[in-house]
C-alpha cells in the first residue's frame, strides 16, 4: 500500500464517524507489532519457561494483573482460561496503538502540506 | 514491499527475544549445586536406604547420607501432596547428594500411595494436616513418618511444595513462598532464591518469605514445634512455571537450605 492510497482512504472516511478507517487501523504496522510485542514473547515464555525474556515483561505484567483481578472476583477459574480476555485486551491495546500511529500519520502529512 | 517489512519486523521480534532472554538470564548456581553432587574432599561418608511402614500401602524409601565430618541433621520431604511433582523429583535427585558435614535424610515420596495415583491427598486425606499441636500424629502414614522424624532428630526441616497460584495475588494460594520457623533463615533463603533463578523481567515470581505460627498441623510445623528443628515450608509454583523449572527450584532450594546451615560448603560463598 502507497502513502498516497492510505491517505485517500482516509480521507473517504472522514466523512463517516472514525476519522481513519478500521480497516487500515487492523493492518497497520503499529497495530500489529503491538500485539505481536504483548503476545509472541509472552506466549513463548508460557510454553516454555526459559524462552521468557525482558520482552516478555508487559505481556507479562497484563496476564498477571489480568489473573489477580479475575481471581479475585471468581477465584474457582483455571488460570488458562485468562488467555480469553488477554488476547482480546492486547488486541484492544494494539488497535489503540494503531489508531493513535494512523492518525498521527494523516496529521503529520496534512502539516507538511500546509507547510508546502 | 509492505509483506517484506512485515517479515524483517518479525524476525528482528524473535531475534530481540532470544538475544535479551540470552543476555538477562539468572544465572542459577551450578556452583552449589556441583558442591551438593560431589564428593566431599575429606572422604565419601556413607550411604544407606531404609522403608518407612515397611509391609503396609504406605512403604516408602527414606535415604541417609552421612557425611564425613560431624554436623547436623536436615531432613528433606518430597510427595507429602501425591501431585507436585516438582519436589519429589527434585527430592529423588537429593538423595543421591553428598554433604561435607551433618546427615542428609531424605523421603522423595513421603504419602507414596498418592503419588503413585498423582493426587493431593491419600487415602486417609491431606497428609499435611495431620500432625496437630499436643495430639499424637492422625493416621497410620502420619504416624510411621512422624517415628523417622524422631528417629533422626533432624536440626532442620525442609517440605517441598508447589501451589497452583502465587502467594499474595492470587487468593488461596501460596506459591513463591517460604514459610519457616521463627529461627529459621527464611529471608535470606528467599533472597538467594531471588538471585539465583528469578529473573528481574518474572517480578511477581520474586520469593517470598513469612514465619509460621507454629501452631498448625502441618509436618515442618509439628517438627519445628516439636523437636525445635529450624523448619521450611517451600512453595515453587505451576503458574507461569514448566515443570522443570519447578524441579529447578526446589532443588536449588534444598541446596541453599543445606548451605546456611552447614551441611554444604562452597567456597567463597554461595
Amino acid at each position: 500500500m502507497t502513502g498516497s492510497s492510505r491517505r485517500a482512504g482516509s480521507d473517504g472516511d472522514r466523512d463517516g464517524r472514525l476519522p481513519v478507517s478500521l480497516r487500515r487501523i487492523a493492518t497497520s504496522p503499529a497495530t500489529l507489532a503491538t500485539f505481536a510485542l504483548l503476545v509472541v514473547p509472552f506466549g513463548l515464555g508460557w510454553l516454555e519457561t526459559r524462552l521468557f525474556s525482558p520482552l516478555a515483561l508487559p505481556g507479562y505484567l497484563i496476564f498477571t494483573i489480568g489473573t489477580a483481578i479475575g481471581n479475585a472476583i471468581s477465584p474457582r477459574l483455571d488460570f488458562w482460561v485468562y488467555w480469553v480476555p488477554f488476547l482480546g485486551g492486547t488486541a484492544g491495546i494494539a488497535v489503540v496503538a494503531g489508531f493513535g500511529y494512523e492518525w498521527w500519520c494523516d496529521r503529520r502529512d496534512g502539516g507538511s502540506s500546509e507547510r508546502l | 514491499m509492505r509483506r517484506r517489512t512485515y517479515l524483517a519486523g518479525g524476525a528482528s521480534v524473535l531475534a530481540g527475544i532470544a538475544v535479551s532472554g540470552f543476555v538477562s538470564r539468572p544465572p542459577s548456581n551450578e556452583r552449589l549445586l556441583e558442591a551438593a553432587r560431589e564428593y566431599p574432599d575429606a572422604g565419601e561418608g556413607s550411604s544407606n536406604t531404609k522403608t518407612i511402614l515397611s509391609g503396609t500401602d504406605h512403604e516408602t524409601p527414606l535415604y541417609e547420607i552421612d557425611a564425613p565430618n560431624d554436623g547436623p541433621t536436615a531432613m528433606v520431604f518430597g510427595g507429602v501432596h501425591g501431585d507436585e511433582r516438582g519436589g519429589i523429583e527434585a527430592a529423588r535427585e537429593i538423595s543421591d547428594w553428598r554433604p561435607d558435614a551433618g546427615t542428609l535424610v531424605v523421603v522423595p515420596e513421603t504419602n507414596r500411595v498418592a503419588v503413585e495415583n498423582n493426587e493431593r491427598r491419600g487415602v486417609d486425606g491431606d497428609l499435611n494436616r495431620q500432625f496437630p499441636a499436643d495430639r499424637e500424629p492422625q493416621s497410620e502414614l502420619a504416624a510411621g513418618i512422624w517415628d523417622a522424624v524422631e528417629a533422626h532428630q533432624p536440626d532442620v526441616v525442609l517440605d517441598l511444595h508447589r501451589s497452583l497460584g502465587i502467594y499474595s495475588l492470587h487468593r488461596e494460594f501460596v506459591g513463591q513462598a517460604i514459610f519457616h520457623s521463627p529461627d529459621a533463615r527464611g529471608e535470606r533463603l528467599a533472597d538467594r532464591l531471588n538471585e539465583d533463578a528469578v529473573p528481574w523481567y518474572l517480578p511477581f515470581h520474586k520469593f517470598t518469605a513469612g514465619k509460621t505460627s507454629l501452631t498448625g498441623p502441618l509436618l515442618f510445623q509439628h517438627a519445628a514445634r516439636e523437636l525445635g528443628a529450624s523448619a521450611y515450608l517451600f512453595e515453587t509454583t505451576e503458574f507461569l512455571l514448566d515443570h522443570s523449572t519447578m524441579v529447578e527450584l526446589s532443588r536449588l532450594a534444598a541446596a541453599h537450605v543445606l548451605e546456611l546451615h552447614g551441611l554444604l560448603e562452597v567456597g567463597g560463598g554461595a
